[in-house]
């Protein structure tokens, strides 16, 4: 029990402190509302267990955080390939934007900055 | 000559200060066309003698590899309105006398994309693994890896785009996007130099060659069957 609460404290202590955002920090919450609830009924894997009928209630509750972690594993790797793009393209955008920058500068919208160029 | 007719030079660079200063020079004397020089993060002075050279320099703040480098150039062309982009090596072993040959087939609307081709210049193992690729994709190209090449407008368009962002190579990802866009792709032969400093950045230690097997041989069975889809808008 003490092991639970104690997770899902942690969790909600990140969530609350900001370092984890957005829809992450929602999947997290409801980790830790598991994790918690968990703490408190350990017993719950060996009903649900007797209920779809496997014979051996931890593998149950191994195999389904397995399958959470491979799914929560998956959706980072996603995350992180659309970022790559994103950056990537970001990182393109700022070299267009360093090149024509002493030339437009005056005559554009955009802010006054320095670039590398004309050091 | 208005800009929409004129083509522009994209050379991507990283560490060729050696080399890039006449490429650019040689480009701008022959052909009176705009150069741009794509510094990937290079630490030595490149940047310095392209711009010396007449260059405008795109300079990149994280390395982002010689297709990223290249897209840069790319996006950079379509938003200065200019309509066919030719692309070179900064190291000195594309010639730019070939530019002529490799516009001819652009400029008659034989293709959309017309690659220098020189398959002699390939030792036993890259060809080995032209061929193998060749195969498994179903391109008919000889010199796939070929970094001389000119895009016309449709080509380029489609090459900005963020589908082409995650390619770490020229080669065979971007062929198989444009295939798959239904470009015509030629190729033509020219003559290449030696390289006159550095060498290849895919073919230099066995580690990278594994890599670079691996990655691409994924790309092209992922994207099998894949090609012959209509023209789609960004």
């Amino acid at each position: 029990m003490a092991m639970g609460i104690t997770i899902a404290v942690v969790i909600l202590y990140l969530v609350r402190r900001d370092h984890l955002h957005g829809s992450y920090a929602i999947w997290w919450i409801g980790a830790a509302i598991t994790i918690g609830l968990l703490g408190f009924f350990p017993r719950f894997f060996d009903y649900l267990a007797l209920y779809v009928g496997v014979s051996y209630p931890p593998v149950l509750a191994i195999v389904l955080g397995f399958g959470m972690l491979l799914v929560k594993i998956l959706t980072m790797d996603l995350e992180r390939s659309r970022q790559e793009r994103l950056i990537r393209r970001l990182a393109q955008r700022l070299a267009m934007l360093e090149a024509q920058g002493p030339l437009n500068g005056a005559s554009s919208s955009s802010p006054p900055y320095k670039t590398e160029t004309e050091e | 000559m208005t800009i929409a007719d004129r083509p522009i030079a994209l050379i991507p660079a990283h560490n060729e200060a050696a080399t890039a200063g006449t490429i650019v020079a040689q480009v701008r004397e022959l052909w009176n066309c705009p150069v741009v020089v794509i510094d990937d993060c290079s630490t030595d002075a490149t940047a310095q003698a392209a711009r010396t050279a007449g260059a405008t320099v795109l300079p990149l703040t994280i390395q982002l590899g010689a297709w990223g480098a290249m897209q840069t150039g790319l996006r950079y062309a379509l938003r200065q309105g200019y309509r066919t982009a030719i692309t070179l090596d900064a190291d000195g072993q594309h010639e730019p006398e070939s530019i002529g040959a490799l516009l001819e087939p652009l400029a008659s609307g034989q293709a959309d994309v017309s690659i220098g081709a020189f398959p002699e210049r390939a030792s036993r193992a890259r060809r080995f693994a032209w061929r193998y690729f060749r195969g498994l994709t179903g391109l008919h190209i000889e010199d796939i890896t070929s970094g001389f090449r000119a895009y016309n407008h449709a080509a380029m368009r489609i090459l900005a785009s963020g589908e082409a962002s995650l390619f770490d190579y020229q080669d065979v990802g971007v062929l198989l996007l444009l295939r798959r866009q239904g470009l015509r792709i030629v190729e033509v032969p020219v003559p290449m130099q030696r390289r006159a400093n550095g060498a290849s950045r895919i073919f230099r230690s066995w580690r990278v060659v594994g890599k670079y097997m691996l990655q691409t041989s994924l790309l092209c069975i992922a994207r099998a069957g894949y090609y012959s889809r209509p023209l789609v808008d960004d």
